[in-house]
């Protein structure tokens, strides 16, 4: 089983399972069932904060009516467990495989997709998670000759438009959560989309710059 | 190799999840709401509010959300804490955050990110304005497809 080194990425059942169980948990499918199933949802798990009683009403621990960097403080307090909560979550799924899983169903559509070739794979879901390994990654398949230059500049546009999306969106976007009124998976989706059509964007761009640089060069060539 | 258990990934994971905390969400969120509440007393968050109103009506916005996407796109933790900061002062509402939220993330840290990601892939700089554009470009388009789920 081991020290063979294939290109085949291999994924088991369980990888699928990972991933599988990350998009529902995720997705706030399950977070207004009324039975155990809710147990399958990141905001049920998270749970509340409890009150703290007060003469007129309950507060949490952050209190009402602060301002400035003392309210920002306390805010951002409140932040700490779903931060905490969902990158644990997210290593485990990623520990079993779950973003190889996603990274398997990927490679075959990144050509029609992007138009970058499929070993792009692992710096494409590498970058749903960390801005600096997807890039580094991306330096080295120019390096070695496995994408061109305008494959490179396709691929970033892809890369820093939301770049490292689920850490990001799970830390600093988890700040606002509770007070969306979507299921947490839709803006998540939303910013996937505009990541690949970003990048079709400037793919288009650099067709028609080739073009223009063709035609200019058969004129000048009259 | 000694092979980690799950508990052992988890709490790995969750560490990060704590440095992230401590080293980008307690000080970007603290200078947003210490930023919001300088232009909060010397006023001139209503100004901003009333002169950009005309353009972020576009989105189903208020004036002051304007603040959020400059912001943003200095800092995505900047962003959510400007954010959270007009919520808690009523200035923004639930439907609000909903439409900036992925915006936010679409556009946001692209100046930490010319280094980290344009710098480190090694992509010819001519291109940068073409890039930051594009991602204007998505957040903008994003927050009138999220006009329709919020």
């Amino acid at each position: 089983m081991e020290g063979k080194e294939t290109q085949e990425i291999q994924v088991t059942w369980v990888g699928y399972a990972a991933l599988i169980f990350a998009i529902v948990f995720f997705s706030g499918i399950f977070a207004s069932s009324k039975d155990w199933t809710q147990v399958f949802d990141f905001s049920v798990l998270n749970g509340s904060f409890g009150k703290i009683e007060g003469a007129k009403s309950f507060f949490t621990f952050r209190g009402a009516g602060g301002t400035g960097a003392r309210d920002g403080f306390m805010f951002s307090l409140e932040l700490f467990p779903a931060v905490i909560f969902a990158l644990g979550v997210i290593s485990v799924v990623d520990g079993l495989g779950g973003l190889r899983a996603a990274q398997k169903l990927m490679t075959p559509i990144l050509k029609p997709l992007l138009g970058i070739p499929g070993a792009c794979g692992l710096a494409l879901i590498a970058n749903l998670q960390s801005t600096d390994a997807a890039a580094g990654m991306t330096k080295e398949l120019v390096q070695s000759g496995q994408i061109t230059d305008d494959e490179r500049t396709v691929f970033a546009t892809y890369q820093i438009s939301a770049s490292a999306t689920i850490t990001n969106y799970f830390s600093s976007g988890a700040a606002l959560f509770s007070y969306i009124l979507v299921p947490i998976i839709v803006p998540l989706a939303v910013m996937l989309v505009f990541k690949v059509l970003g990048a079709n964007a400037i793919r288009l761009y650099l067709q028609w710059a080739r073009k223009k640089t063709v035609a200019s060069g058969l004129q000048a060539g009259k | 190799m000694v092979r980690k258990s799950l508990a052992d990934v988890f709490v790995d994971g969750a560490r990060k999840g704590w440095n992230i905390g401590v080293g980008n969400i307690v000080p970007n969120v603290l200078m947003a709401y210490a930023i919001i509440q300088v232009l909060r007393v010397t006023g001139l968050l209503d100004i901003l509010g009333k002169v950009f109103a005309p353009v972020m009506a576009v989105f189903g916005l208020p004036g002051e959300a304007i603040m959020v996407l400059v912001s943003a796109w200095l800092s995505m933790g900047g962003g959510v804490g400007v954010a959270a900061s007009l919520l808690a002062a009523g200035k923004l509402t639930g439907t609000h955050v909903t439409i900036l939220l992925p915006a936010i993330i679409l556009m946001g840290a692209q100046i930490q990110y010319m280094g980290r990601c344009l710098g480190t892939a090694g992509v010819q700089t001519r291109f940068y304005p073409v890039l930051f554009g594009i991602s204007i470009i998505n957040a903008l388009i994003a927050m009138l497809i999220m006009r329709f789920f919020a």
